[in-house]
């Protein structure tokens, strides 16, 4: 609670700056000039305000905590690492203006920024000004193709919902299935990503319905799903909203599997809903606690100091990692002397391609802008998320 | 293609969904009829209700039942300071009612923007769980809350109608709906009656948000997004008929539940806007179907309606 009051009133404070933006300083602004080598500043867009600040703030604190083990740990080849936080409230609007706003005022040459909508929204800026992006947690796959400086170090849902269709299909024999999604970019292709391959692979889709961002009823969509009488149900939802949208869905009878990516994985929504969420299946893209213990540490961590554990801890894995990937880059550029621009950075990451990170593992960056990570799937049972299968 | 159970599942949901549309439609309604005045504070009353419930359940962590008093104080508190503070200045000084519009638009933007200041856009849940017992009535679900937005909207609807047809202070209500002035000369105080008809709103919108609350999240701009609901059954139920805008929203509610049978539910919200359009323009006076005479040849008794009057 207290937590996320400071991160509160630090973002109403900073909003009030300009543009609703709330610019923040990393933990390490002020010693890094001590090291005789300028800190390297870059970007990191996430929703620290709205419907989607609980998993922003969360992924935020996972950064932040990485920059301060780098910086303590003599940074980025003797460079100190610098984030610059703004909120974009998960708003594609918001985040225009406050990107606009990091690149052309804060002048920073590498952005991290999350969530489909706000990635599709921005990609024309950081493109045009030949800034590095990188990509963590959103899923559209329309984020490969949206230009020369968008990186995704996150598999899209090509990975993970393709393989959730073919779950449900194979594994648990579900002829048939109804989908319901958000109606933003990550929902719509997210959700056209299950349909293709479930029928492709000889399923039925008996139903394809969504719900708008900015509502909190579903009760016309899910009693179209109710009416069409799936097998199994697929929510290609956001963080936020996921929760109603299984509780919805369980309060109108529809008791059969329900299948969803990372953004279902939220002790939130178990919290929430209770023994109600048994039957929902997720995929999760990073190792569990009982997969490594780098992870259990980090977890332990967060119970320690959080007195909880993270909304959606796969993301916060993966935007915790990112930061070592902002390192990696900056050492690779100083051993080359080459200056910290956005052109370079880009030019490196495909020089470097892979990377070995504490709480994901290896991840490489292909051609084609994606990346492949194993898919790990999670149901709940009593209530609790608990490990069901692993797809290297 | 639909089977009989899920016909019945569609209406049965659609009813309970109603339950608090109603509710925000008569407190629109009263409001509208008695004080003459299109109250576009609601959502700002709304989200009072709904926030001074959260509070206590949630940070506080004490029962719903001292949160849904707390938002009874609190939002009666603020409807009279609406009539009392505003309204009774904005008559005093013979405001058109552009003025009572303009002002009622304004307060709600900035109770909107002051709520999300402290609340941020985040949608809040309410109470602890989001889950309601539940059960199955002939392949029908039947949920606790199902039986509750049923029986609330039931039981303070028909109060209202017994308190406006057979309470003194409710038939002087009428009085001042139906000639504020004449009412006067008769004895009647009119002020007394505007500020009753606020906090009686009052009571119905926090009826509602409990019932809204208790089963959808909030976010303070969604207050808006609700409140077209209850213009569009208000228009459409007739101007000044309080209890025909709330069978207008139990209808609405039906229709557009039924209508995912027929077109994509991503239409499903574009039903409200369309019909307040076709309200505006073709039943700018409501709906109204021919009544059979009785016996003695009138139309039943006098409906509760009157023409509207601009904002005194």
């Amino acid at each position: 609670m207290n937590e996320s009051l400071v991160t509160r009133r630090r973002a109403l404070q900073t909003g009030l700056v300009g543009l609703g933006a709330s610019v923040l300083l990393g933990p390490s602004a002020g010693p890094a000039l001590a090291q005789g080598k300028e800190p390297f500043r870059f970007g990191v867009a996430l929703p620290l305000t709205g419907s989607a600040a609980p998993f922003g703030q969360d992924q935020v604190q996972g950064l932040e905590w990485a920059v301060a083990d780098i910086n303590a740990q003599g940074g980025a080849g003797g460079r100190k690492l610098q984030p610059v936080i703004i909120d974009t409230q998960a708003n594609p609007q918001i985040a225009v203006n406050v990107v606009t706003r990091l690149l052309s005022v804060e002048r920073t040459e590498l952005l991290i920024t999350a969530w489909s909508a706000v990635t599709a929204a921005v990609s024309p800026i950081v493109n045009r000004n030949e800034v590095l992006a990188l990509i963590i947690g959103a899923n559209s796959p329309r984020i490969a193709s949206m230009g020369d400086y968008v990186y995704t170090t996150y598999p899209l849902a090509d990975v993970d919902v393709a393989l959730l269709a073919k779950f449900a299909l194979h594994e648990i024999k579900r002829k048939t299935a109804a989908v319901i999604h958000i109606n933003d970019e990550s929902g719509v292709y997210g959700a056209r990503v299950f349909r293709d391959h479930f029928e492709k692979m000889g399923g039925k889709i008996v139903a394809f319905e969504s719900y708008e961002p900015n509502a909190t009823d579903y009760t016309g969509a899910i009693l179209k799903l109710r009416a069409a009488n799936p097998e199994v149900v697929h929510l290609q939802g956001n963080a936020g909203d996921s929760p109603q949208a299984v509780a919805q869905l369980r309060q109108l009878g529809l008791k059969v599997p329900i299948t969803s990516y990372t953004a279902a994985y939220n002790p939130q929504l178990v919290a929430k809903i209770g023994s109600q969420a048994d039957g929902l299946i997720v995929a999760s893209l990073a190792p569990g606690k009982g997969d490594s213990p780098a992870v259990a540490k980090y977890v332990e961590r967060w119970v320690k100091e959080k007195g909880r554990e993270p909304n959606n801890i796969p993301v916060t894995q993966y935007v915790h990692d990112g930061t070592y990937i902002v390192k990696a880059l900056v050492e690779h550029l100083d051993r080359q002397g080459k200056p910290l621009a956005g052109k370079n950075l880009r030019a490196a990451m495909l020089e470097v391609r892979t990377f070995d990170l504490p709480l994901t593992g290896k991840v490489t960056i292909n051609d084609n802008h994606t990346v492949v990570k194993p898919v790990y799937l999670l149901e709940v049972k009593g209530g609790k998320f608990t490990p069901l299968k692993l797809y290297e | 293609m639909y089977d009989s159970t899920i016909l019945a599942q569609i209406l049965w949901t659609s009813t309970a969904s109603a339950g608090f549309q109603i509710l925000f439609t008569i407190a629109f309604a009263l409001v509208l009829k008695v004080n003459k005045i299109w109250n576009f504070t609601q959502p700002a009353l709304m989200g009072i209700a709904f926030y001074a419930m959260y509070v206590v359940v949630n940070p506080l962590d004490g029962p719903v039942l001292a949160g849904v008093a707390l938002a009874l104080v609190s939002t009666g508190a603020a409807a009279y300071g609406i009539e009392r503070l505003a309204f009774a200045t904005l008559r005093e000084r013979s405001s058109g009612p552009i003025a009572f519009f303009i002002f009622t638009l304004v307060f709600a933007q900035f109770a909107i923007y002051v709520l999300t200041l402290v609340f941020t856009t985040e949608p809040r849940f309410m109470l602890k769980s989001m889950i309601w017992p539940m059960r199955l009535v002939a392949g029908v679900v039947v949920s606790d809350w199902d039986l509750l937005a049923i029986a609330i909207p039931a039981v303070l609807a028909a109060a209202l109608y017994l308190f406006l047809r057979f309470a003194r202070p409710g038939q002087f209500m009428i009085a001042v709906a139906d000639n504020a002035d004449l009412a006067e000369i008769y004895g009647i105080d009119k002020q007394a009656a505007f500020r009753l008809a606020m906090v009686i709103a009052a009571i119905l919108i926090t009826a509602a948000m409990y019932l809204f609350g208790a089963r959808l999240a909030l976010f303070p701009e969604l207050t808006l997004h609700v409140m077209i609901f209850a213009v569009a059954a208000t228009i459409l139920g007739g101007i000044g008929n309080i209890f025909g805008a709330g069978v207008a929203a139990l209808s609405i509610s039906i229709l557009q539940q039924f209508s995912v049978l027929v077109v994509d539910s991503r239409w499903q919200p574009l039903l409200v806007s369309a019909l307040l359009f076709v309200a505006i323009v073709f039943f700018p006076q409501g709906v109204k179907f021919k009544r059979r005479p009785d016996a003695d040849g009138r139309a039943g008794l006098p409906a509760m309606a009157g023409p509207p009057r601009p904002a005194e």
